[in-house]
């Protein structure tokens, strides 16, 4: 336990020197920006006394424009100076959470979960110094005419869906309604700077977000304009058009008319925990005038903002045609009509004929006629509200009904990471984020119908090489040994069979390193049962008994069967009855 | 069937017997408790032995289903049937992952009856796990009502091809399947208003009839009707349009003058049941009030004979109370006028469970019971809800019981220790904050660590299939839904007052200590005032399910000194550290170890008494 406590000592000393670091670089910069203000105002006030004009005129405008731009120097001074008054503050905000966590995480070492609290809330507390750092490293690089933008090839789509990720789970911890809409596009591959543009965008909603009180509308809109410019270069430019609209706290006229200039922030007694330096739109001002653009503001104070942003950008490489059926239907199962519109849209633009269900029972009623009379659809797309049922529900039980290699498309507004694992085993096989974007449906549905009929074609042509494939097959049963035997040589695997587990560890002992691709293990065998053979070809001292892939196909269900099989050492679990299809993926799954 | 098939059944109605509460026939407590024991045991090798027969019998069939003979096949749906009946509920699980596989065949072998057939039974048994989880919140419980709707809707939609499918008996499955789709929760009642009108509209076609004139249709349309009639929401004016009311009017006009007609030719009284949808509809259509309707169900309950264990009779005694104090729960605004007769109710209640004959044998009656316990309305001066759940668990349950008894005791003794070390230790619960002094400070935790322990399974009430009555280990599905005993449990305990503190307890006792592992995800530790207490209930919990209660359905076994070792290695990760460093000094083990048997033993002393009392 001693141990532990130096360790985190350790961390918490390192990360308070850290914090110090950082105050420091800031207070340095912000000390030297402000100096940097007041000398240009000084340099301007020398250059007037050097120049002096007798002319009593000239000398009162000269000096009604020295007034002025005293003013200005005092207000921009004073902005400033608030700005470090209000940095202190900001800065002593999580300062004070990390001192203070690290502190309780130290008194509760012994406690792994509220140490484990602690960390996570200190990581909240320095990502959220970082940023106000990078604000004001940004701000002097703009003002120091460092700053460089990129040109590359980016696309729209992952950049949005990025955004999405972004910003979803900050709008949903305010029970912000966030609706993000895709209208008119013309083209995904831009050329552009794509981090600088990203970081104009979520500094935008996440403005939103912040200034407008729980539970809040927040509307954000993407199209490119019609217009096509042509480059001096020959190449073709896009007006990317975005929008965000919100029903927050708005903004008064005074303060609009300042809203891009620096350090200036909006105080309103209903939000008091604003953060930030007051730079974010300063910056993004900046950094849509150096890409070309314009930004414009309208807001009402109660009521709400409303940001349009006008970048140009140059077009990209086109984007890659897709191979689909034309002709075929795709069964579509969405209650949002616009979203299912649009869906349809898409897919009938391609040829392909879209048949679209509001819910999920209505989908199973149409796919069991589809089924029996021989019509199925080349997929099934979920939406993500079917106004009976979840859509994993309805994927699960399409699965069943539809077998293994029928394409299932989600197509959803949650984050692919966090819902794969439970998505994967209800049967999906293809996953669509919105805001939807043509692009990614149609080339997401043409790689899961290439897949589907190469399976297909796997499956029933002989001349398929399977022939480097060896799989031994463990199995007593010897009508089960011939049905297995019969269906994988058909594929053309080479299959060699053992009758029990002691002859299964004998014949891969007696075989070359990596010979074999897959072990097909019973469970219940005479002289040796499935999972003392297993243990006995993990233990086998040669470098594939570790990792040669070892399958239980049993029908043994019980939860302890399940947790001995991996306790075993064995790969995964397949059922019985033999499903010749879900044999042959576990095949194909091993050879790639 | 087959023998082992038999034998496995036999095994199962033995085991119901054995694990069932028995009363004192002239023992003495030593004798009684040697009696349960025994029983206990000979349950036991039951559960080994049917899980010999599976491993050696059926899980050997579903291995080689493909190459099963007819009559084998016959015999295992027979078996399946002898699993899950319209009366007695065996094993759900092994009826679903039969007919599954079954399923599976059919589908395989493009066999239209059978894929129609096994896609019926299929949505019978998740029906069966449907009515388990009255009670529980229904986004976390319409999962299963999915999976049993989607089965019913895929076998009724066949009906398109009811000329190319001649055989009677798979038509017979369309319609009822058809019927069955509006089975379970709806989002929306009128949605399942429409669906039945729809389904009673394609049973009344002549042309279906007369294609199959075999088929029971009268019985049929009757069931449908019966079907749109129990559709009764208590909220009527939020969720039914005039249609909807109109539809349901007609079916509960028909269902009660037809069981009117009955019970006069048979000289039975007034039925119950339909009398009841009659009223409630007089009420929707706006012919009766509030007060006039819960009148009325007085009358009705007032009516049944506690002598009579017919399903009408326990349905006026227990489920008419249920939506009588679902009524008031919606308007508590009647409950004062009412104080008495509630009270009374309840009463009658207990005396008619414990005077029930094979009690825990009847579906029906625990099913009642639950929804009793779901829509409990608690009042001063009358029994409690903690009370209430004390006794079903004492009735129904008592192997949990027993346990929640042991893990009590035990988790007074890690709570005194923590005590004596720490006097302030729980000071992050209110309640024990305010006592400022020490020793009524320590009595208090200790009574709240024992009733902690009685009270922090009390959602297990729900799946009994799953825990004392289950005939063999778990499956994976099942060990799933058994983790959805914490949320019950939490979901019953926090609406009402006297047992709101102890709602954490049961949310929180199976959630990993670092919140990496365990369930469910609800419970967060550290934003929990009561995690201290959930620590110790978590650990005591633990080590009594490994050593005594649950050891046989999970696969994991240990003897005390084993279980002791494994949970201060987890120490951290699982358990409390502050907990498993005491744990680690043998005294403490030996302590606890004694006061799990203490435990026990008191808790069979309590059946022995309450069993010679005739309480619930």
């Amino acid at each position: 336990m001693n141990k532990t406590i130096k360790a985190a000592e350790r961390v918490s000393f390192f990360m308070i020197r850290l914090i110090e670091l950082s105050i420091s670089v800031i207070l340095f910069i912000v000390v030297r920006y402000k100096q940097g203000g007041i000398m240009k105002v000084e340099k301007e006030n020398g250059k007037e006394l050097h120049d002096t004009d007798p002319r009593q005129a000239e000398l009162e405008r000269m000096n009604t424009a020295l007034e002025e731009a005293l003013k200005a120097a005092e207000a921009a001074n004073q902005a400033k100076s608030n700005f470090l008054s209000n940095m202190s503050h900001d800065i002593r905000t999580p300062m004070n959470a990390i001192i203070g966590m690290t502190s309780i995480g130290l008194s509760h070492i012994d406690e792994k979960a509220r140490v484990q609290d602690c960390l996570l809330k200190i990581r909240t507390a320095s990502e959220h110094l970082m940023s106000l750092v990078n604000d004001v490293l940004d701000m002097s690089r703009i003002d120091s005419g460092r700053m460089t933008f990129n040109e590359e090839e980016f696309s729209l789509a992952d950049m949005v869906h990025d955004i999405a990720v972004i910003m979803r789970p900050q709008a949903l911890q305010k029970k912000h309604r966030l609706s993000i809409h895709i209208g008119q596009i013309y083209q995904e591959n831009l050329i552009g700077d794509p981090l600088r543009l990203r970081q104009i965008l979520v500094n935008i909603i996440g403005n939103a977000v912040k200034y407008t009180m729980d539970g809040g509308q927040i509307d954000v809109n993407f199209c490119q304009k019609t217009e096509e410019m042509d480059d001096r270069d020959g190449g073709r430019r896009f007006w990317l058009l975005f929008s965000c609209k919100d029903n927050g706290i708005g903004m008064s006229r005074e303060f609009l008319e300042r809203i891009f200039v620096p350090f200036e922030r909006v105080s309103n007694t209903t939000i008091s925990k604003i953060e930030g330096t007051g730079l974010g739109m300063a910056i993004v001002k900046n950094l849509v005038d150096r890409m070309g653009g314009q930004i414009r503001v309208e807001s009402e104070e109660g009521a709400g903002s409303r940001f349009d942003v006008e970048i140009p950008l140059m077009a990209g490489q086109g984007e890659k045609r897709t191979k689909l059926p034309s002709g075929q239907s795709v069964l579509v199962v969405e209650s949002r009509q616009d979203i299912a519109l649009k869906i349809a849209d898409y897919l009938a633009k391609e040829g392909l004929e879209p048949v679209h269900m509001d819910s999920g029972l209505q989908a199973v009623t149409w796919l069991t006629e589809a089924r029996f009379e021989m019509h199925m659809p080349c997929a099934l797309l979920l939406g993500q509200e079917l106004g009976d049922m979840p859509a994993l529900e309805l994927a699960a039980h399409v699965r069943q009904l539809a077998g293994p290699d029928f394409p299932i498309l989600l197509v959803s507004e949650e984050d692919w990471a966090e819902i794969e694992y439970r998505a994967v085993r209800a049967g999906i096989n293809g996953f669509v984020p919105c805001p939807l974007f043509p692009s990614r449906l149609l080339g997401t549905l043409s790689d899961l119908l290439e897949k589907a009929s190469e399976d297909e074609e796997t499956y029933t042509n002989e001349d398929v090489d399977y022939s480097g494939c060896h799989v031994l097959l463990v199995e007593d049963n010897e009508l089960n040994q011939e049905i297995a035997v019969e269906l994988l040589t058909m594929i053309g695997v080479q299959v060699e069979t053992a009758e029990n587990g002691a002859r299964a560890v004998e014949i891969f002992e007696a075989s070359s390193p990596d010979y074999f691709n897959v072990i097909l293990m019973d469970i219940q065998m005479p002289v040796m049962n499935g999972y003392d053979a297993t243990r006995k070809i993990r233990s086998l001292p040669r470098k594939d008994a570790g990792n040669v892939w070892i399958v239980a196909m049993t029908a043994n269900a019980f939860v302890e069967d399940i947790r001995l099989s991996r306790e075993a050492g064995m790969n995964e679990h397949c059922s019985k009855p033999i499903d010749p299809k879900r044999l042959q993926e576990i095949i194909s799954s091993r050879m790639k | 069937m087959r023998p082992y098939q038999e034998e496995y059944i036999a095994n199962l109605k033995d085991i119901v017997m054995l694990t069932a509460r028995k009363k004192p026939a002239g023992q003495d407590f030593e004798e009684y408790v040697k009696g349960l024991l025994q029983n206990r045991l000979q349950a036991e090798q039951k559960v080994k032995r049917n899980m010999e027969l599976l491993r050696e019998g059926v899980f050997p069939l579903l291995d080689r289903l493909f190459e099963a003979g007819e009559e084998e096949l016959r015999e295992l749906q027979e078996f399946a049937g002898n699993l899950l009946s319209g009366t007695q509920e065996l094993d759900v699980g092994l009826f679903c992952q039969i007919h599954q596989a079954l399923l599976s065949l059919a589908r395989s072998q493009r066999d239209q009856a059978g894929i129609i057939r096994e896609l019926y039974w299929m949505g019978i048994g998740r029906n069966s796990i449907c009515n388990k989880l009255i009670g529980l919140d229904s986004a976390k419980s319409e999962k299963y009502v999915f999976q049993m709707r989607l089965c019913f809707t895929e076998a009724a939609a066949y009906l398109k091809y009811y000329d190319a499918l001649e055989d009677a008996q798979t038509r017979g499955y369309i319609f009822r399947s058809r019927a069955n789709m509006a089975l379970g929760k709806f989002r929306s009642v009128s949605d399942k208003i429409r669906l039945l009108k729809q389904t009673l509209q394609i049973m009344q076609d002549k042309e279906y009839q007369e294609k199959t004139p075999q088929l029971p249709w009268e019985r049929y349309i009757y069931m449908t009707h019966q079907l749109m009639a129990s559709s009764i929401s208590y909220d009527r004016e939020n969720t039914m349009t005039p249609q909807d009311i109109t539809a349901l009017m007609e079916s509960v006009y028909i269902v009660y003058q037809k069981r009117l007609q009955e019970a006069e030719k048979n000289g039975e009284p007034k039925p119950i049941r339909s009398a009841f949808h009659y009223y409630a509809m007089e009420y929707y259509c706006g012919l009766n009030t509030l007060d006039e309707l819960l009148t009325n169900m007085e009358k009705l309950m007032d009516a049944a004979d506690l002598s009579d264990f017919s399903g009408e009779s326990m349905y006026g005694i227990i489920s008419i109370p249920a939506f009588y104090c679902q009524y008031l729960q919606e308007f508590p605004e009647k409950i004062p006028e009412r104080k008495e007769y509630i009270d009374t109710l309840y009463q009658r209640i207990s005396y008619y469970v414990d005077r029930f004959p094979d009690a825990n044998e009847n579906e029906s009656l625990f099913l009642y019971l639950r929804q009793l316990s779901y829509t409990f309305v608690e009042m001063e001066n009358s029994i409690s809800y903690k009370k209430f759940l004390q006794r079903m668990q004492m009735r129904f349950a008592p192997e949990v019981f027993v346990h929640s008894h042991a893990v009590g005791n035990a988790a007074q003794v890690l709570c005194r220790i923590l005590l004596e070390e720490e006097p302030a230790f729980f000071d992050d619960m209110e309640h024990i904050r305010r006592i400022r002094d020490r020793e009524e400070k320590k009595k208090a935790v200790l009574e709240y660590a024992r009733e902690c322990g009685i009270l922090h399974d009390v959602g297990k009430i729900n799946f009994m299939n799953l825990y004392s009555r289950t005939g063999r280990q778990w499956f994976e599905e099942e060990y799933e839904m058994a983790h959805m005993h914490t949320m019950v449990g939490e979901a019953c305990l926090k609406t009402r007052e006297s047992t709101r503190d102890f709602a954490p307890m049961a949310q929180g006792h199976h959630r990993w200590y670092d919140g990496s592992g365990g369930y469910p995800d609800e419970y967060i530790r550290l934003a929990c005032p009561y995690r201290q207490m959930v620590d110790v209930i978590g650990l005591a919990d633990w080590l009594d399910n490994v050593t005594e209660a649950d050891r046989l359905y999970t696969g994991i076994e240990k003897n005390f000194d084993e279980a002791v070792a494994s949970a201060v290695e987890m120490g951290g990760r699982r358990f409390s550290p502050l907990l498993t460093a005491r744990l680690s000094d043998k005294k403490v083990a030996q302590e606890i170890c004694k006061a799990l048997a203490e435990g026990r033993r008191e808790a069979y002393y309590q059946l022995f008494t309450a069993g010679k009392g005739r309480a619930l």
